[in-house]
């Protein structure tokens, strides 16, 4: 009998929802602190900036993957850069989600901790989240992409609808003056937004299973609906932020977006306790967005090997992702991953992929050359 | 073999129930104690910081412990909720206070568990009481450092500031039997039609901002007296030092500067017979504070465009009437003036004589409207703001005379 769940084709519309969930996860509660702190004031404008640097990208990304229909990037990486030149780009795609997983799963572990269960240890709350995200994980695309879809419209609404009760201390002036007085500084804080937007690079991924459905500006133009969706709610999150607490205000604490909802009164009504609903909504998002990317994981090493099931893989990765979030539990320790993070995601995006596509286009005009 | 699947199913769906029923993180209601007012004095009315756990006269041994670092400094005092089945106890309170002394809040806190039956449980803090004996001797900042860092208190609570010993106005009942933190600090919550109380931007949460964006602060001042509490006026901070206190016209005018309030009485004399009274009671206001720079000259702008009714009338009514609009106009006139004198008033006291910001209001104009100007002048704010003059225009809009002429 076939395996529904086995999907190997992808609308444009679906393969958007999937990048727009798999960048929107822990970061959007985990990265606003260092944000203020490197853009201050013009945080808006960073995050416009990173949302079309990182567009322009997953451009790249699009174009290279047309150039290897049916590919993934562990199919054509060996292509263009050798065994052990490709071994490294793939270890490389594969240590941007690893790296990412495990700062969300140890931040997650945290903010839970400290505002909604005190009593229960990190370490256990780590433990359930990444349970439930395995067990996800080991299901077939299918499934993933359903979830996806689903928690696209039901996680994200309620997170928006309580999101947006903070403007009832919104004060605009908290927003001014709005351009930048140092541009160098707010344009390199654009590039640092990149934990906020990372997890597009699942496209060399899944570009296989789209291209014969649409051609490379139809998709151009998915992607941008896609990074115009993440730049609002980025921009939805951090302006309110700095319109409820002021930059100075905001940055001397670890979590501003929950200490924005913690303000939030309803004076007349039964509700409080605010982030305890809006957490209740980021946990899933959370949960998807681990989800999705300890499958790409799985997928990456199951096609690196040449196996047909990545579910070994995953179960593999599974203790390695639970301890290394817990040994991030020290905050230089954290820091510098933090910083080498950024510093993978970004030579990725910026230096591998353009690399990428120029030796590409070398060797295929070197091939048309010598067989013409 | 189908039946040995369901048995082991059905085995799982089980062992799963376990694991997932009930919270780790559980907290019965009649578990806790609800921690409603908190209240700082210093320790005694004699006690001097610096002074040894042991040479403090006065403090009650149960309201003590041994102290391996720092003063007897501060009395905490927390109002508890009374939960009852019956939902009053005989003596109609439904609150009780206990007390420490120590000079960490949290330790303090921790040894008060000594005291109580239940954990004591923040979540509904609702006010802060400040005795002016503490913020004579320490700074704002490091009192709230506690109540700003935990995580169960929430930013909306209450800040008040009382001339005299805080305690009592936990000990206090309020003669509609609320419960007493509820009702201290559903008193600040009535300040958009009280202009003598600066209710708006002065709880725990703003005044962190305040502090961490190096503003002066203002808290209300309350005060009780013949088993009754009052709340008018302000404590005035320099950054987070206590400065002094402002009287409610003081109040009213940095109101009006800010924009902050949302009705207001402002009294005249009648224009024709100055041994009566005439009231605006202000509904509606258009309130711009700018700030312009002229070369090296910084100056700020504010225009008040106030719409109201006439709220009383105390002259003979038949003398005048307020139908006529050659009245109305003279009213108007006459009540602008009176907002221009309740503007400098507050001026004088806050930036002439105490030198302070209040809340950050010219700052954070300048910071939003001449940011350049403001990376030149804002390390030397205090002084630069001491001498900047304020322009003030504004216009009176009478727009109904009430229910008779």
């Amino acid at each position: 009998m076939t395996n529904l769940e086995a999907k190997k084709y992808m609308s444009p519309l679906q393969l958007a929802i999937v990048v727009f969930v798999t960048c929107v996860g822990g970061q959007i509660m985990l990265s606003p602190r260092e944000l203020l702190e490197s853009a201050g004031q013009s945080a808006w404008l960073a995050i416009i900036i990173g949302g079309v640097a990182f567009y322009v990208s997953v451009c790249l990304m699009l174009k290279l993957g047309k150039e290897y229909p049916d590919e993934t990037i562990v199919d054509y990486a060996p292509k263009i850069f050798g065994r052990w030149g490709g071994g490294l780009v793939i270890g490389w795609f594969n240590a941007l989600f690893f790296l990412q997983i495990i700062e969300i799963f140890y931040g997650v572990g945290k903010i839970i901790t400290f505002y909604m269960f005190d009593r229960t240890p990190p370490e256990v709350v780590i433990l359930s989240l990444l349970v439930v995200c395995t067990y996800c994980a080991l299901q077939e695309w299918g499934t993933i992409l359903r979830i996806q879809q689903i928690l696209f419209f039901v996680a994200y609404s309620m997170l928006i609808i309580v999101w947006m009760t903070s403007l009832l201390n919104l004060q605009l002036e908290n927003l001014l003056p709005l351009w930048p007085r140092d541009t160098k500084l707010v344009i390199s804080a654009g590039f640092s937004t990149w934990p906020m937007y990372s997890g597009y690079e699942c496209v060399l991924l899944l570009l296989p299973m789209v291209y014969r459905h649409a051609s490379l500006s139809k998709l151009v133009k998915t992607m941008g609906g896609a990074f115009g969706c993440l730049t609002l709610i980025f921009l939805l999150v951090i302006i309110i932020i700095i319109g409820v607490l002021t930059v100075d205000h905001g940055k001397s604490m670890p979590y501003p977006a929950l200490t924005v909802i913690r303000s939030v009164e309803l004076p007349g009504t039964f509700i409080e306790r605010l982030e305890n609903y809006l957490l209740l909504a980021w946990i899933p998002i959370v949960f998807d967005t681990l989800a999705a990317m300890m499958f790409f994981m799985g997928q990456v090493c199951m096609r690196q090997y040449r196996q047909v099931d990545h579910r070994p893989w995953v179960l593999l990765w599974v203790p390695i992702i639970y301890v290394s979030s817990l040994l991030l539990d020290d905050q230089q320790l954290y820091n510098t991953v933090n910083k080498y993070t950024l510093w993978a995601g970004l030579s990725f995006s910026f230096g591998v992929m353009p690399l990428s596509l120029l030796v590409s286009w070398w060797q295929k005009w070197r091939a048309r050359k010598d067989g013409g | 073999m189908v039946v040995k699947k369901e048995f082991l199913a059905c085995s799982m769906l089980l062992f799963l129930c376990m694991l997932t029923a009930g919270c780790w993180d559980r907290r019965e209601l009649q578990e806790r104690n609800f921690v409603l007012a908190v209240a700082i004095d210093m320790a005694d009315a004699g006690c001097q910081p610096g002074v040894k756990a042991g040479q403090v006269p006065g403090v009650n041994r149960t309201e003590t412990f041994f102290q391996p670092h720092g003063a007897k400094r501060y009395r905490l005092s927390l109002q508890l909720l009374k939960l009852q089945a019956d939902g009053e106890s005989k003596d109609n309170t439904k609150t009780y206070v206990i007390s420490n002394t120590g000079e960490s809040m949290l330790e303090m806190i921790r040894d008060m568990l000594g005291q109580s039956s239940k954990s004591l449980w923040f979540e509904h803090l609702q006010v802060i009481i400040i005795s002016e004996a503490v913020l004579k001797q320490t700074g704002l900042s490091e009192v709230l450092d506690f109540f700003i860092r935990d995580s169960e208190i929430r930013s909306r609570v209450k800040l008040y500031v009382t001339s005299g010993q805080a305690r009592p106005f936990l000990e206090y009942t309020p003669p509609s039997k609320e419960i007493g933190g509820m009702y201290l600090a559903d008193i600040s919550r009535l300040h958009t039609r009280n202009i003598h109380v600066a209710g708006a931007r002065t709880d725990l949460g703003f005044t962190s901002q305040y502090l961490d964006n190096n503003a002066d602060p203002v808290l209300p001042r309350i005060e009780l007296a013949d088993k009754i509490v009052k709340l008018g006026g302000i404590a005035v901070f320099k950054k987070d030092q206590f400065v002094g206190y402002a009287d409610e016209y003081a109040v009213a005018g940095m109101k009006m500067i800010a924009g902050t309030e949302k009705s207001a009485i402002v009294t005249i004399p009648c224009p024709d017979d100055p041994e009566h009274q005439v009231v605006f009671e202000l509904y509606r206001h258009d309130t711009r504070l700018q700030p312009h720079v002229d070369g090296d000259n910084i100056y700020f702008t504010l225009d008040i465009n106030m719409y109201g009714n006439i709220g009383e009338l105390q002259e003979d009514n038949k003398a005048q009437n307020t139908m006529d609009p050659q009245y109305l106009r003279k009213l108007e006139v006459a009540f602008a003036d009176e907002i221009k004198r309740t503007v400098f008033y507050a001026q004088q006291v806050l930036q002439k004589q105490m030198r302070v910001d209040g809340v950050g209001t010219f700052a954070r104009k300048m910071r939003a409207y001449e940011p350049d100007v403001w990376e030149k002048v804002k390390d030397q704010w205090d002084e630069t703001y001491a001498r900047i003059p304020l322009i003030v225009s504004v216009n009176v809009y009478i727009e109904n005379v009430g229910s008779h002429q």
